[in-house]
């Protein structure tokens, strides 16, 4: 008898394969969105877990007054506060990537030698890996001596190849000066972990002033600067909240001023995902986001299974006779449900597969896409697949019910003749179904389209300054004695280079950040209440910057070469942009220079420049005053794009001859602005793959629902034939009705799409206002979608032989 | 002679939609005595397919009775009738009825396979018919392979494999030419000698005439009843 069925099934979906294949298709896609969405929302999921102290793992927040949650703390407090709290088993501090520099390696030979950039480097408490259960590959895990590091095995490899890495020693040269490490251990960075250094350093280095070169604030015992984050790890029935009281109490104790603020720890499970919307502390991933996502998994999900249903049928009224034959021939209605449902599961079983086979092909493409290394291994938990068997069980049983329960209750007489009453409530679901897809699809277009005429905007907006032809060369980080000296002697021989049009020196560039932001500045004389609260963004310059990046000076005058290579302690000279003279309390319009402001020593205004955007569009202009010293981090030079690689040979040789240890590194200015609108250029995508999807999946049910409708129809189809309708308009009538249908979808997505592109664009501090042409445009696409579809069977069913649908009566 | 197989007694049935009332059957009364041959003839809409329906356990009427075997099975569910069809009653009708997706064995075969018959049983029993049919060679054909007459063959084989007590024949002939047709009243004929009671229903006064007896119909009840043997 099973093989009956499945005999059945199979010859049947051979013979309408077009649409089986379709149907199959459409499912089959939308499990597959839905896997790699699951996929993702798994990883996320699973962040962290793999760390053995899961469960007893905090982070400390102090909540300020105001309520703002601050993770980043001065480490001089995690001794004490141990050694007074006897819940807490471990303290570690980890002052995150502030390592940053280049490690270099001296091997036997020449050819061992490796120098390169790394920015992913972390001063680490001697405990942090054993706390963090990071496997370590080789070596131990302490780092409770200073001047020893531990590498991610990336790191090793990339320097040692496959030979052991413990024992070595390598050159860190970085904010804090060149100091020799010993390499302790090489560990694996497990995918999941938040906290990812692929080099850490001891921290207890920094205990010694000799290993800080002056930078007496990373001082791993002082109580100022806020460097590190603080993780402790509680005693097994160590209660939270009552540790973060006792914290709260202690610091209070010793530190009166402290007393506006509470120490709240964050459960090692929370630091990836809130496990509320309204959350204070920080994390690491989004909660919305991944809520967002397993909203558009289970949407995508959904209307590919609505399709499926809609599709099978649609289809099955096809079956309309057999049933009866079946029913005439004995089949009592149990065996004829069962073989309907045989037939679907096999149906649904083979989507789930080729659904399978299409996240195996995609796989890497997505994981570029995603940035992580996502597999379905991720997925290898028991409730995922007990989900996935229950799913497939009940869509299954869902979409083979129409015709399981359905068509086997008619009398077999009436759909022997063909003649077939579908309950009008059947049809209005269905139609119901097609608005919410098409809903679902104009939302996204006009998302999209919305979305791309932001980016466009922010890409093609005049920023006030010029980026093209900007090559920025990385200045040194291992750094000399005379190292002043020798950035204005490299900055010389770039100007000598006959391509070179225009160079400047600068502290930071635009498109990655201003140098610090500094309070307590105020005009000289008569400053307003309040004005030393105001913050200000400070940049440091040289005198070629504003005409090298064509930002336009409006009044005064540029640095001068002299003032260029003061060293910081000399300065007496700012300029300002329009902004910061505005916040100073000084009227733009007025010309202000000579004028004086007060940030400790007094300054001189000696120019004003007009506002221009430092940063993306999404950020305001701040308010921003330039400083102009010696110390350089990047050089930019202007020069015309051609030959590039013969030009880039030449400025190499002067850089290793000026900096020599320091790895050669350059970037194009505007292609680095740009990568500030990376993640709208990925939400772009993932939109535009929704779009697709989801108009996609909605022709599929329209195509189902029109198929179903001409056959509903084919005998009135055919009389009317007779009586001398065209094609055309027998192609109307049956398309009418569904465009009705995109119509009200349309009406419908209009006001939702928006509202969430609204509050999307509330996020850009310069942003294009919503026109209502890209409405009418997502209407009329999604019209034109629906149309093809619609006509494509209405034709068929048009140009069909009336003769042939009237004799079947 | 032979018992009843088929008695009604003032059987109705009526077709309602949301405005008229269209009266099918009204009180027919009719006996099929086992071993007959009986031809049921009338205008269109005289109500002789509904009444088939009926005979065959199909539909329900709304009055009367219906004594099927001795059995009164006037007011069985659904499942009941279902049950007593598929062991005693074959259905032969005008467009055949095949199952595209089928071979002509497959067709055959599948009532067996709903009267939950042994495969090695079921292989004999079809491979008999198909035999004794002379449709043998065209065993593993599908249905469109076959002409018109090879079809209804084919639809005559599967209602009799089960060795049905009644067979039941809406216009049997209705889509065939004459030679073909007369091949199949043969069929008929012969299953007929062979014992099975055959009610059919047929325009064509040529093929009544292998029948016993012609019941003519009009307006949902008997009007003559015309003896042939």
């Amino acid at each position: 008898m099973l093989i009956n069925y499945f005999k059945i099934a199979f010859r049947n979906l051979w013979r309408n394969r077009q649409f089986t294949f379709i149907n199959v298709g459409g499912l089959a896609l939308g499990i597959a969105v839905f896997l790699f969405i699951i996929q993702y929302v798994a990883f996320e999921w699973n962040a962290n877990r793999f760390n053995k102290n899961y469960n007893t793992l905090c982070r400390v927040n102090v909540l300020t007054k105001q309520g703002v949650a601050e993770y980043y703390l001065p480490p001089g407090f995690a001794q004490p506060v141990k050694q007074q709290i006897p819940a807490i088993e471990n303290a570690v501090r980890l002052a995150d990537r502030i390592g940053g520099g280049v490690l270099s390696y001296k091997g036997q030979s020449e050819s061992e030698n490796k120098t390169f950039r790394e920015d992913n480097i972390s001063y680490a408490e001697g405990n942090f890996l054993s706390v963090f259960s990071f496997p370590v590959l080789s070596g131990t895990p302490s780092l409770a001596e200073p001047k020893t590091l531990a590498l991610s095995e990336t790191i090793s490899r990339k320097i040692f190849g496959t030979a052991d890495a413990a024992g070595k020693t390598l050159m860190v040269s970085n904010q804090f000066g060149n100091t020799l490490y010993t390499v302790k251990a090489v560990y694996h960075l497990p995918e999941t972990s938040d906290i990812n250094p692929e080099v850490i350093l001891s921290l207890h280095t920094l205990e010694n002033a000799a290993n800080r070169d002056g930078n007496d604030w990373a001082d791993p015992n002082g109580t100022d600067a806020a460097l590190t984050n603080i993780y402790l790890q509680l005693k097994k029935d160590a209660n939270i909240s009552n540790t973060g009281k006792a914290i709260t109490n202690f610091l209070h104790s010793v530190n009166p001023a402290s007393k506006d603020e509470t120490i709240i720890l964050q459960p090692f499970s929370q630091l990836h995902l809130a496990p509320s919307f309204d959350y204070p502390l920080q994390t690491y991933g989004s909660l919305l986001l991944v809520t967002l996502f397993s909203a558009v998994a289970v949407l995508i999900l959904l209307i590919a299974w609505v399709n499926y249903i809609n599709l099978s049928t649609a289809q099955a009224l096809n079956r309309a006779r057999e049933v009866g034959v079946r029913k005439v021939l004995g089949a009592a209605r149990t065996q004829l449900v069962v073989q309907y449902l045989t037939e679907t599961l096999l149906l649904t079983l083979s989507a789930s597969a080729f659904a399978v086979l299409l996240v195996y092909i995609f796989q890497n493409l997505f994981n570029d896409f995603t940035g992580k290394q996502l597999s379905m291994h991720i997925l290898n938990v028991g409730w995922f697949w007990a989900i996935g068997i229950i799913l497939i069980a009940v869509g299954s049983f869902l979409s083979g019910s129409y015709v399981a329960f359905v068509l086997t209750a008619f009398n077999p007489i009436s759909t022997i003749r063909g003649k077939l009453q579908t309950s009008l409530r059947g049809i209005a679901l269905r139609k119901g179904l097609v608005v919410f897809q098409f809903t679902i699809s104009i939302v996204f277009i006009i998302a999209t389209v919305i979305l791309y005429r932001q980016l466009k905007f922010m890409q093609s907006e005049n920023l006030g300054m010029k980026l093209d032809e900007l090559l920025v060369i990385q200045g040194p980080t291992v750094s000399s004695e005379d190292q002043a000296a020798k950035n204005v002697s490299f900055k010389n021989s770039l100007t000598q280079l006959p391509f070179v049009k225009k160079q400047a020196a600068s502290n930071n560039v635009p498109g990655i950040g201003y140098n610090f932001s500094a309070n307590g500045i105020t005009k000289l004389n008569n400053p307003l209440k309040g004005d030393d609260k105001k913050s200000y963004s400070m940049f440091i310059c040289d005198q070629n910057f504003f005409d090298t990046y064509g930002i336009q000076l409006l009044q005064g005058r540029g640095f001068t070469a002299d003032e260029a290579e003061r060293s910081w302690n000399n300065i007496h000279s700012v300029i300002v942009n329009e902004k910061a003279a505005k916040e100073l309390g000084f009227n733009p319009k007025e010309n202000i220079i000579g004028q004086k402001i007060k940030w400790g020593a007094d300054f001189e205004i000696v120019g004003v420049v007009k506002d221009y955007h430092h940063l993306s569009l999404r950020e305001t202009i701040q308010p921003t005053i330039y400083l102009s010293s010696v110390s350089y981090s990047f050089f930019t030079v202007q020069t015309e794009t051609k030959d590039m690689q013969s030009k880039l040979g030449t400025i190499r040789k002067l850089y290793n001859s000026a900096f020599p240890g320091n790895p050669f590194e350059y970037f194009f200015a505007n292609e680095k602005y740009n990568q500030q609108y990376v993640s709208e250029q990925k939400l772009g995508s993932v939109f535009i793959a929704a779009a697709s999807v989801a108009i996609l999946i909605a022709c599929m049910g329209l195509f189902g629902l029109v198929a179903f409708s001409a056959r509903q129809r084919i005998k009135e189809i055919g009389i009317r034939k007779v009586l001398g309708a065209s094609v055309f308009s027998i192609t109307q009538l049956l398309s009418k009705d569904f465009l009705k249908l995109v119509a009200v979808a349309f009406v419908i997505a209009s006001p939702v799409a928006w509202y969430a592109m609204n509050k999307w664009l509330q996020d850009f501090a310069y942003r294009i206002s919503i026109s209502w042409w890209v409405f009418a445009l997502a209407g009329i696409a999604a019209l034109f979608i629906a149309l093809l579809t619609v006509s494509f069977q209405a034709i068929k069913s048009a140009v069909a032989n009336p003769v042939k649908s009237l004799q079947t009566e | 002679m032979n018992n009843n197989m088929i008695k009604i007694t003032d059987l109705e049935k009526y077709y309602r939609t949301e405005e008229v009332e269209t009266i099918a059957l009204n009180k027919l009364s009719i006996e099929v005595k086992e071993g007959e041959f009986v031809a049921v003839m009338g205008p269109s809409g005289c109500g002789k397919s509904t009444l088939l329906n009926i005979l065959g356990l199909l539909d329900d009427a709304d009055g009367g009775s219906f004594v099927f075997n001795g059995i009164e099975v006037a007011g069985y569910n659904e499942r009941k009738r279902a049950d007593l069809r598929k062991r005693n009653i074959g259905f032969v009708f005008q467009s055949f009825n095949l199952i595209d997706e089928l071979t002509v064995f497959e067709n055959v075969e599948l009532p067996l396979i709903y009267n939950n018959v042994k495969a090695a049983d079921r292989k004999k029993r079809v491979e008999e018919v198909l035999d004794n049919l002379k449709i043998m060679h065209r065993r593993n054909h599908y249905p469109q392979q076959l002409s018109g007459g090879q079809q209804q063959r084919v639809a005559v084989a599967r209602a009799v494999v089960n060795s049905p007590k009644l067979i039941l024949a809406d216009e049997p002939t209705g889509n065939l030419d004459s030679s073909n047709g007369n091949e199949v009243m043969q069929l008929l004929t012969e299953l007929n000698e062979k014992g099975t009671t055959i009610v059919m229903v047929t325009h064509s006064e040529h093929d009544a005439r292998y029948s016993h007896r012609i019941i003519r119909m009009l307006d949902g009840h008997s009007v003559t009843e015309n003896i042939l043997i």
